[in-house]
């Protein structure tokens, strides 16, 4: 049984759910200024240190890269299956989904651990025993500052959206979501697929453009 | 069901397709004067996961507000902010020694 609990100051639940996806909206449109902020940071110290960026980027690691974008894609698409899934009350579908949504997070952090792990092994840790030297280090070294600033960034996110998912999984076993009511389910992918966008940012902004030219 | 998979698979498709670009482009290594264009896959990519996957014109239209806004002070950040450092010419003066 759903629980579509209509609360005291909506007219009703197309209202409460209206405001609690237009609140989402809002809440991501600021985090766009947020991520912004670093991209702008990106194309600023780019322009002034062309080939310390060039340098940098040949030290990131592709093919983690890669493997992370094509789980956080398919991640992506397989929650919009599964809010496609509620919307016909299909709760078990949208179990699966939300199982292999977490899943495909928890791969894309491990990825993403291990790369850090090799980054730290290379020295590509800004600093005094930054493992890049010459008159363009200076430059390497803001990409890589960018770099871990961004990463760590977009990891917190993606922990907290596999939270979300974990939450919503355990909703969705007592039956809290229906076709009537699944607004949570909606909030939580809108949430997720933004996560991903962000990512498809990143990742030419670090593994591609410097590798280009 | 076999409508939902679909539509979702060809998205998925169609990302994979654009990201299978923008790598390639990448490592044919096309020059620094044509590395900026490998964001215009990811571009497109953005825009089909919102309009995709976040559904943005199935939203309500303070959803809409909210997600033009976002595009329009991310333009107003990135392309004001970058005016001033992109235009700026540097000229060299010699540096002086005080005793």
């Amino acid at each position: 049984m759903s629980e579509a609990q209509l609360h005291f100051q909506y007219e009703d639940l197309e209202h409460q759910s209206d405001t609690a996806l237009d609140g989402m909206w809002l809440f991501l449109a600021q985090e766009v200024l947020f991520f912004g902020a670093l991209f702008f940071a990106w194309m600023l110290n780019r322009h002034f240190h062309p080939l310390g960026y060039h340098r940098a980027a040949q030290q990131t690691d592709l093919l983690i890269g890669s493997i992370n974008t094509v789980l956080l894609i398919t991640s992506s698409a397989v929650y919009a299956a599964g809010v496609g899934f509620i919307r016909l009350d299909d709760r078990r579908r949208l179990v699966q989904c939300c199982v292999i949504t977490a899943l495909l997070g928890l791969a894309f952090l491990g990825f993403k651990g291990l790369e850090w792990h090799e980054d730290l092994a290379k020295h590509m840790n800004p600093g005094r025993y930054f493992g890049l030297s010459g008159a363009d280090a200076g430059g390497a070294q803001l990409f890589w500052v960018f770099y871990w600033v961004a990463t760590v960034l977009h990891g917190v996110h993606m922990a907290v959206g596999i939270g979300l998912v974990a939450w919503l999984l355990h909703r969705v076993c007592k039956g809290a979501y229906s076709a009537a009511w699944h607004t949570p389910v909606e909030v939580v992918g809108l949430y997720w697929s933004f996560v991903d966008v962000v990512w498809l940012v990143l990742y030419p902004l670090i593994y591609l453009v410097g590798r280009a030219g | 069901m076999r409508r939902i998979v679909r539509g979702a698979a060809l998205v998925w498709l169609a990302l994979a397709a654009l990201m299978a670009v923008e790598l390639g482009g990448s490592l044919a290594r096309l020059g620094p004067g044509f590395s900026g264009l490998l964001l215009l896959p990811a571009a497109i990519m953005v825009l089909l996961v919102g309009l995709c996957f976040m559904r943005v014109r199935e939203s309500g239209g303070l959803a809409r507000f909210f997600a033009l806004a976002a595009i329009f002070w991310l333009t107003v950040l990135l392309g004001l902010g970058s005016i001033d450092p992109l235009t700026r010419h540097d000229y060299s003066v010699d540096v002086t020694q005080y005793p």
